[in-house]
C-alpha cells in the first residue's frame, strides 16, 4: 500500500518521499526517532505518522475470525438484516397526511433529504414542523426525540414555533381522547415549553462557521443522544453570494454532503436540508431547478421539490432510492403543515 | 521501496559492509539501487576487498526484486484466462445488457454517468439483486446512505413469480444475505475497505456460493470531488490510484465493477461526465444515463465500450 494513501498532510507525503519511504512497509519498520531524524519532523508528529501507518497495514493483515459466515470485508452489514433493520424504523410525520402518504410514513431516519422551491411556498414551515414533529412521544406514534435547527437566513420565528407546538399538543390530546377515551389518558404530558426546550437552535452567519458547526455537531450529538433530525434552513445561503471560487465551493459543498451523510448513518437520525431555487437554461429554454448546481444534487438521499399548482401547494418526489414519483397538495394553516383543504373532506386523525 | 538499512534484519546479507559499499556509490535505498548502473557497481564490488560477499548481496536484492514482479503472459494465456474465467454478469433488464453486450463482464470498470435521479442506483440495485440471485456475492459500496434493501426485495420479489409465499422469504434472505453493504464517506475509508477486501481474497479459500462477483461503488464521484483540484495533485494521484486499485481487483479475482458518476456543466451548457479528463480513460465501458422530466423512462447510450460501437443508444423503464 502506498503512503499516498494515508491521511497525512501534504508536505508530511512530500518528505516521505524524499526520504525514500513509498510504502507502509517500509515506514513500519522505522523507530520513531529514526524517521523524525530522516524526515525533519518532530518526535511526536513521527510517531503519530508511525501509528497510522502501522494501523493501515495492521488492518490489512487482520486475521478472519472462524465462522463460515463472516463478511467477506468486516464492517459491513448483508442486505438482509439492513432490511429488518428497515422495519423497525420510524418515520418523523409531517402533519399532512397526503405527504406522509408519499413519503412512505414521513422523514425517514438515516436518510438526507432534501426540501426545495420558491420563496414563500413554506420550506421554513415545513422546517419548523418537524422539529416539533420530531418531540412526538413515542405513545403517540412519534420518536421522541429532539431536534436541532440550523437557520443560516434567520426566519426562525419563535412565536410561530410556540403556535405550531401549541396545535400539536392540542391534536396529541384529541387523538388520545378518541382512542383511549378514559380522562387520565387525555393528559398529554407534554408542555409547549417542553417542545421548545428540545430545540437546540444554531445561528450560522458565514460558510465558514456552517461549515465549522457540522464539524463540531458529531461531538455535539454524542453528549445529546436523543436528537432525532437535523434541520439546516438553508444550506444554500452563505453558497450563493460573493463566492468567488467555484472550484473551492463544489469541494466544501461536496464534503459538506459526506460529513452530513455519515452523521446521519451514525446516529440514525434524519437530516432535512432547505434549498432555493435558480434557473437553468436547458435545451434552449429556462427552467426553474435547485440551486448550488449539478454536483450538489447528488448530495441527497431523497429530494421534494415544492411548487405551486393553480392556488395549491404540493410537493413533488424528485429522487428517491425506494420510492415511487408522485406529487400530494398540502397547505400551511395557522396550525402548521396540514392537509390541503380541498382534499380533506372529513376530520382526519394524526 | 525502503532504505537499504531496512532490509537487514530479513537479509543478513545487505550488511553494514554491503550499505556503506553502496551509499558510497550514492545508493541509499533500494530505488537508488535500481537507477543505478549495475554493470557499473558490480565491476567496483569486483575490485572490493570483500567482493565475494557484495556480489552476493547484490545478487539478493535483484532477486528479491524480481520475486515482487506479476508474472509475464503472452496473449495465448490472456485469451484463455478471458475465455474461461471472465464471464458476463446479467444485470436484469435486457436492453443494458444488450447495450453491454451481454452483460457486465467480469474484470472490467463499468461505469455509469448521469445526471441527478436518472437510473444510476436504480441500474446498480438492479444488477446487485440480480448477480446475488445468481449465487455470487455483491460488495455495495454506498456513499449517499441510498443502498434501499426494499427496493433489492421489490426487484426479488418481481422475478421469481412462480414461487409459493412461504418459500418467498427464505428465497429472499439467501439472495439478501449475499449482497453486503458498507457505508464509505471518505476516500480513505474506501481505501481501507478496498485493501482488505484484496488481501481477503488473496488468501481464502471460498466455496463456490460465497465467490464475490461483483464490487458497486455508487458513487465514487462524491468520494473524489471533495479532494480533487485545490493546491495539489494529491486529489488527482488518489483518483487515479483509485482507479488502477479497481482495476487490479476486477482482473486478479474476477470480478466485475460498477461505478457511478455524476455530470458537470461543460462548454455551451452541454454537461459531461464528472471527474474530468484523468479518469475519461480509467473505465473499461461507460454508459450514459439520461431521463426527461416527470416521466419513467431513462435513455441510456454508450459512451466508450472496448469492443463494440459507442453511441449506440436504448431506452428502459424504470418500473415501481
Amino acid at each position: 500500500m502506498e503512503v499516498g494513501m494515508l491521511p497525512i498532510s501534504a508536505s508530511k507525503r512530500g518528505k516521505l518521499l524524499a526520504a525514500g519511504y513509498t510504502t507502509l512497509d517500509a515506514i513500519a519498520r522505522a523507530s520513531p526517532t529514526h524517521l523524525a531524524r530522516d524526515i525533519d519532523v518532530s518526535d511526536s508528529e513521527a510517531s503519530e505518522i508511525l501509528s497510522l501507518a502501522t494501523k493501515a497495514s495492521s488492518a490489512l493483515e487482520r486475521e478472519r475470525p472462524n465462522g463460515t459466515h463472516t463478511a467477506v470485508v468486516g464492517g459491513g452489514q448483508t442486505a438482509w438484516d439492513m432490511l429488518n433493520e428497515e422495519k423497525f424504523s420510524s418515520c418523523i410525520t409531517t402533519s399532512c397526511v397526503d405527504l406522509d402518504n408519499i413519503l412512505g410514513g414521513g422523514i425517514k431516519c438515516k436518510e438526507v433529504t432534501e426540501i426545495g422551491g420558491v420563496p414563500g411556498i413554506g420550506k421554513t414551515q415545513i422546517g419548523i414542523q418537524l422539529a416539533v414533529n420530531v418531540q412526538i412521544p413515542q405513545e403517540y406514534g412519534g420518536l421522541g426525540g429532539k431536534a436541532i435547527y440550523i437557520d443560516t437566513e434567520g426566519s426562525f420565528m419563535v412565536e410561530r414555533v410556540l403556535q405550531i407546538a401549541e396545535a400539536c399538543i392540542e391534536d396529541m390530546a384529541e387523538y388520545s381522547h378518541q382512542f383511549h377515551k378514559d380522562f387520565q389518558a387525555c393528559d398529554v404530558k407534554v408542555h409547549p415549553n417542553n417542545i421548545l426546550e428540545n430545540i437546540f437552535y444554531f445561528r450560522v452567519c458565514s460558510y465558514t462557521e456552517q461549515i465549522a458547526l457540522i464539524n463540531y455537531l458529531d461531538k455535539f450529538i454524542m453528549e445529546n443522544k436523543d436528537v432525532k433530525i437535523i434541520i439546516v434552513d438553508s444550506v444554500t445561503f452563505h453558497f450563493r453570494q460573493d463566492f468567488d471560487d467555484m472550484a473551492l465551493r463544489t469541494r466544501l459543498l461536496s464534503e459538506m454532503a459526506l460529513k452530513l451523510m455519515k452523521l446521519a448513518k451514525k446516529f440514525c437520525l434524519a437530516i432535512v436540508m432547505l434549498n432555493q431555487v435558480t434557473t437553468k437554461y436547458v435545451e434552449g429554454s429556462f427552467q426553474l431547478t435547485l440551486a448550488l448546481g449539478d454536483s450538489w444534487s447528488h448530495s441527497c438521499t431523497n429530494r421534494i421539490i415544492l411548487f405551486w399548482n393553480g392556488n395549491e401547494r404540493h410537493a413533488f418526489i424528485d429522487k428517491s432510492p425506494s420510492l415511487k414519483s408522485a406529487s400530494a397538495p398540502y397547505s400551511v394553516t395557522t396550525r402548521g403543515i396540514r392537509n390541503s383543504t380541498s382534499s380533506s373532506k372529513r376530520i382526519k386523525m394524526m | 521501496m525502503a532504505p537499504l538499512k531496512s532490509l537487514e534484519k530479513e537479509y543478513p546479507l545487505i550488511d553494514s559492509n554491503f550499505q556503506s559499499f553502496c551509499s558510497s556509490h550514492g545508493i541509499f535505498s533500494v530505488e537508488d539501487f535500481l537507477l543505478h548502473d549495475l554493470d557499473a557497481l558490480i565491476a567496483f564490488a569486483d575490485n572490493h576487498p570483500t567482493s565475494q560477499t557484495l556480489k552476493q548481496g547484490i545478487d539478493q536484492l535483484l532477486s528479491t526484486i524480481d520475486a515482487l514482479q506479476p508474472p509475464l503472459l503472452n496473449g495465448l494465456q490472456l485469451l484463455e484466462d478471458a475465455q474461461r474465467n471472465k464471464h458476463v454478469l446479467l444485470t436484469g433488464c435486457e436492453r443494458i445488457d444488450a447495450l453491454l453486450g451481454g452483460g457486465l463482464r467480469e474484470g472490467q470498470l463499468t461505469e455509469l454517468v448521469g445526471p441527478s435521479s436518472s437510473g444510476k442506483t436504480q441500474a446498480c440495485l438492479l444488477s446487485a439483486s440480480t448477480v446475488a440471485k445468481h449465487n455470487s456475492s455483491v460488495i455495495y459500496l454506498d456513499t449517499g446512505n441510498s443502498f434501499s434493501p426494499q427496493r433489492i426485495a421489490s426487484f426479488v420479489g418481481q422475478s421469481s413469480g412462480h414461487v409459493f409465499d412461504n418459500q418467498v422469504d427464505h428465497i429472499l434472505k439467501k439472495v439478501l444475505d449475499r449482497i453486503i453493504c458498507y457505508s464509505v464517506f471518505d476516500v480513505y475509508q474506501m481505501f481501507d475497505v478496498l485493501h482488505q477486501l484484496k488481501s481477503n481474497l488473496r488468501s481464502e479459500i471460498v466455496k463456490s456460493n460465497q465467490h464475490v462477483r461483483l464490487l458497486i461503488v455508487d458513487s465514487i464521484s462524491s468520494l473524489i470531488t471533495p479532494i480533487l483540484g485545490g493546491s495539489g495533485p494529491q486529489g488527482h494521484a488518489l483518483m487515479i490510484s483509485a482507479g488502477f486499485l479497481l482495476k487490479k481487483l476486477a482482473h486478479e479475482n474476477n470480478i466485475a465493477v460498477l461505478v457511478t458518476n455524476h455530470v458537470v456543466g461543460g462548454e455551451d451548457g452541454i454537461s459531461k461526465p464528472a471527474l474530468g479528463e484523468s479518469w475519461k480513460s480509467v473505465p473499461h465501458v461507460r454508459l450514459l444515463f439520461s431521463r426527461d422530466f416527470g416521466s419513467n423512462v431513462c435513455h441510456i447510450s454508450v459512451l466508450k465500450h472496448p469492443s463494440m460501437a459507442s453511441a449506440r443508444a436504448a431506452s428502459s423503464t424504470l418500473y415501481l
